[in-house]
C-alpha cells in the first residue's frame, strides 16, 4: 500500500483508494443493486446521491464488508478484494459512518471510539485476562475528540447522555482516528443542526486533505456541490451518472436522479 | 443535618447499587442482631453458616451477571448444576473404587476419583452450557426459550442417568475434609472457592477486553457487529463459562452434602437471577456489576436466616424479596428513562 503522503496526491490519474465496478445485489426477489459503479480517488470526496431506495446504504455496505455482493467486483488500491466482513475492511483501512451511528449506548466516549481494536496493557495479567490500556484509550479519545472539534461532557461519560449532534461528531471522530485508506458516511448530518453540520462537513474536509477518500452518502445536494469533488448519482441501484462536481448544476443532478443520465461516474 | 445533604447522599447511594445493596445487608445484620436473643444472630458461627448457605447462589449469580450483561439470559443453570453433580458424582464413585469396596464405605482410590469426578462435573456444566451458547447462537433463538427449554432436557437427563434416584456411596469425606471445613474456623472452604472465582470474573468484566466486549453485545449487538466483534462466539464462550460456573457449583453442592439432590435446585436459576438485577444489572445488558450481584445474593439468606432466629416464618423472606425484586427493576427503568 502506498504512504499515505504520496495518496495525498489526489492529481487525477493516480490509482483509485476504491473502486466497485457493476456491483449487484439481490435481497430475495429484490435487486437492491444491478450494476452500480463507484470510484474514488485518495484525497477525494465523492458524494454519492439518489432518491429513497436507488441503492446508495446498500453500496455503501458492500463496500465496507457489512453485505456481501452477488455480483461486480471491489477493488482497494488497484488490488481486487473480496471484502467478506466488516473486520477484513476495517483492515483495509477503510471505516464507516453509519446512519444509526452503530454506538454502543452504555459504553463511554472512550470506549465506543476501540470497540473492537481496545488497546491491553503490559501487566501481571495474561491471557484473556490482560487489562484494558484504559489511560492510553482516553488519551487517543481526547486527540481524536479534539481532532474534530468535537466537544463532549465527559469521555467516561456513556454515550446515551450526550446529544444527538454530540453522538454523531463520536461516530465521525472514531472513523477518521482509525481510518487508513477511506471513509464512507451514510447521511452523516440527517439528524444535525447546522453548527453540528458544519463540524461534520469540516471532518469530510479535513480527512479528504489527509490523503483519505471520502465516500458521503448525501440528500443534501446543493451542499454536495460544494463540497465534494465529484458526485455519482444511483438510480434504482444503477449509477445513471456524475461527474466533476463543479461542472454541474443542481437541475443536473436532479435530473439524473429522476431520469435524464449525463456523463459516466 | 439538613434534609439537602440527606437527598444528595441517597441519590449518590441509589446511583451504586452494590454500594447501596452493601447497606441493605448490613442494615438487615444490625437488625436481625439487635433483635435476636442475645445477639445470636451476630456469633461468628452464625454468620459462617450464612456465607457458606450463599456461596452456591453466589457463584451462579455472578455468572449470570456476565450472561445478562450481553443481554442475554440462562434459566437452565440449576438444571445443569443438578445434571453436573449427577455426572460427577458417578464419576467420583466409579473411580475411587470396586462397586463392592465403596459400598462398604472403602475408597482405595478415592484421589483418582475426586480428580476425575469434579473435571467431569466443570465438563458436563460446559458442554452443556456451550449447547446453550450454540442453540442460541446458530438457531437465533432467544436465550429465555432456549434455556427455558434446556432446563427440562437438563433435569430429564438427571433422572435418566439416575433413574430419579441420587447417586449412592458418595465418600462422606467430601462433606468433613472440605464442604462444611472451615478456614480458622470461620470462612467455609466453599466461599473460599466462590469469592477466588467471583474475583477473577469481576475483574474479566470490569477490566478486560472480553467484559468490554460483552457489555457492548448487551448494550447494542449491531454495535457491537459492525465494530467487528464477532459477536456468535463471544456468546458462545459466555454461555460454557456459564454453564462452567455451574459445574463448579455441583461440585461444591456434592461437598457440602455427600449426596446429589436430583430434584432440587428448581428456583435456582430465579434466585441468581432476581439476585442480579437487585444488585444493579439491567435486564436488557449493556450494564452490569459482578459486586452487585455478591452483595444481593446475600439479602435473601441473611432475610432467611434472621428470621428463623426470631421465631418468625422464614417463608416471609420470599415475600420481602419479591418486593425488593420488584423495586430494584422499577429503580432501574427510572433510572433509564431519566438517562435516555
Amino acid at each position: 500500500m502506498e504512504a499515505p503522503a504520496e495518496r495525498g496526491s489526489d492529481a487525477p490519474g493516480t490509482g483509485y483508494a476504491i473502486e466497485a465496478v457493476d456491483i449487484v445485489k439481490r435481497y430475495g426477489q429484490v435487486e437492491a443493486l444491478s450494476g452500480a459503479t463507484l470510484r474514488v480517488r485518495p484525497g477525494e470526496v465523492l458524494a454519492l446521491v439518489g432518491d429513497n431506495g436507488a441503492g446508495k446504504s446498500t453500496l455503501a455496505k458492500v463496500i465496507c464488508g457489512a453485505v456481501a455482493p452477488d455480483g461486480g467486483h471491489l477493488a482497494f488500491w488497484g488490488r481486487p478484494v473480496a471484502v467478506s466482513s466488516i473486520r477484513q475492511a476495517q483492515e483495509l483501512g477503510v471505516e464507516t459512518v453509519y446512519q444509526d451511528l452503530a454506538l454502543a449506548p452504555d459504553l463511554s466516549v472512550a470506549e465506543n471510539l476501540f470497540l473492537g481494536r481496545e488497546p491491553l496493557r503490559a501487566g501481571a495479567w495474561a491471557g484473556p485476562l490482560r487489562r484494558l490500556d484504559r489511560a492510553g484509550m482516553r488519551e487517543a479519545a481526547q486527540a481524536a475528540v479534539d481532532g474534530v472539534g468535537l466537544r463532549v461532557p465527559s469521555l467516561d461519560a456513556p454515550v446515551r447522555l450526550l446529544s444527538g449532534g454530540q453522538r454523531q461528531g463520536v461516530a465521525v471522530a472514531r472513523a477518521v482516528m482509525w481510518a487508513r485508506s477511506a471513509i464512507l458516511m451514510d447521511e452523516p448530518t440527517a439528524a444535525l443542526g447546522p453548527k453540528q453540520t458544519g463540524i461534520v462537513y469540516d471532518a469530510i474536509v479535513a480527512a479528504a486533505a489527509r490523503g483519505l477518500a471520502v465516500v458521503v452518502i448525501s440528500h443534501d445536494i446543493p451542499r454536495m456541490l460544494l463540497l465534494a469533488h465529484r458526485i455519482a448519482v444511483l438510480r434504482q441501484g444503477r449509477t445513471v451518472g456524475g461527474g466533476r462536481a463543479a461542472d454541474l448544476s443542481l437541475p443536473d443532478v436532479v435530473t439524473m436522479m429522476l431520469g435524464g443520465a449525463r456523463r459516466a461516474a | 443535618m439538613t434534609a439537602v445533604p440527606l437527598g444528595g447522599l441517597a441519590r449518590r447511594l441509589l446511583r451504586s447499587t452494590p454500594v447501596a445493596m452493601a447497606l441493605v445487608v448490613v442494615a438487615l445484620v444490625l437488625a436481625f442482631g439487635a433483635l435476636s436473643p442475645g445477639g445470636a444472630f451476630l456469633r461468628v458461627s452464625n454468620l459462617s453458616t450464612i456465607t457458606l448457605n450463599v456461596s452456591v447462589t453466589m457463584l451462579l449469580a455472578v455468572g449470570v451477571t456476565l450472561v445478562m450483561a450481553s443481554g442475554e439470559l440462562d434459566l437452565s443453570i440449576g438444571a445443569n448444576v443438578v445434571l453436573s453433580s449427577v455426572v460427577g458424582a458417578q464419576v467420583l464413585v466409579a473411580l475411587s473404587g470396586a462397586p463392592e469396596q465403596v459400598r462398604v464405605g472403602d475408597y482405595p482410590t478415592l484421589p483418582l476419583g475426586i480428580a476425575a469426578g469434579t473435571l467431569a462435573a466443570v465438563l458436563t456444566g460446559a458442554a452443556f452450557g456451550a449447547l446453550n451458547g450454540l442453540l442460541v447462537t446458530r438457531l437465533r433463538v432467544n436465550s429465555f426459550i432456549v434455556t427455558l427449554g434446556t432446563m427440562g432436557i437438563g433435569t430429564g437427563l438427571a433422572y435418566v442417568l439416575t433413574g430419579g434416584t441420587n447417586v449412592p456411596h458418595v465418600p462422606r469425606l467430601l462433606q468433613t475434609g472440605f464442604g462444611v471445613e472451615r478456614l480458622f474456623g470461620v470462612v467455609p472452604y466453599p466461599m473460599i472457592v466462590v469469592l477466588v472465582i467471583s474475583g477473577l470474573l469481576w475483574h474479566l468484566l470490569s477490566s478486560t477486553r472480553f467484559g468490554l466486549r460483552t457489555l457492548a453485545i448487551g448494550s447494542s449487538r449491531e454495535a457491537a457487529e459492525r465494530a467487528g466483534i464477532r459477536v456468535a462466539p463471544h456468546l458462545l464462550a459466555l454461555f460454557t463459562l456459564m454453564g462452567a460456573l455451574a459445574g463448579v457449583a455441583a461440585v461444591l453442592d456434592l461437598t457440602r452434602f455427600a449426596t446429589t439432590n436430583v430434584g432440587g435446585h428448581q428456583t435456582t436459576a430465579l434466585a441468581a437471577i432476581a439476585a442480579v438485577v437487585i444488585g444493579g444489572t439491567s435486564l436488557f445488558g449493556g450494564r452490569a456489576s459482578v459486586a452487585g450481584s455478591m452483595v444481593a445474593s446475600l439479602i435473601p439468606v441473611v432475610l432467611a436466616t434472621g428470621l428463623v432466629i426470631l421465631g418468625v416464618q422464614a417463608f416471609w423472606q420470599l415475600i420481602v424479596v419479591g418486593v425488593i425484586l420488584i423495586a430494584a427493576v422499577a429503580l432501574d427503568q427510572r433510572r433509564r428513562e431519566r438517562l435516555l
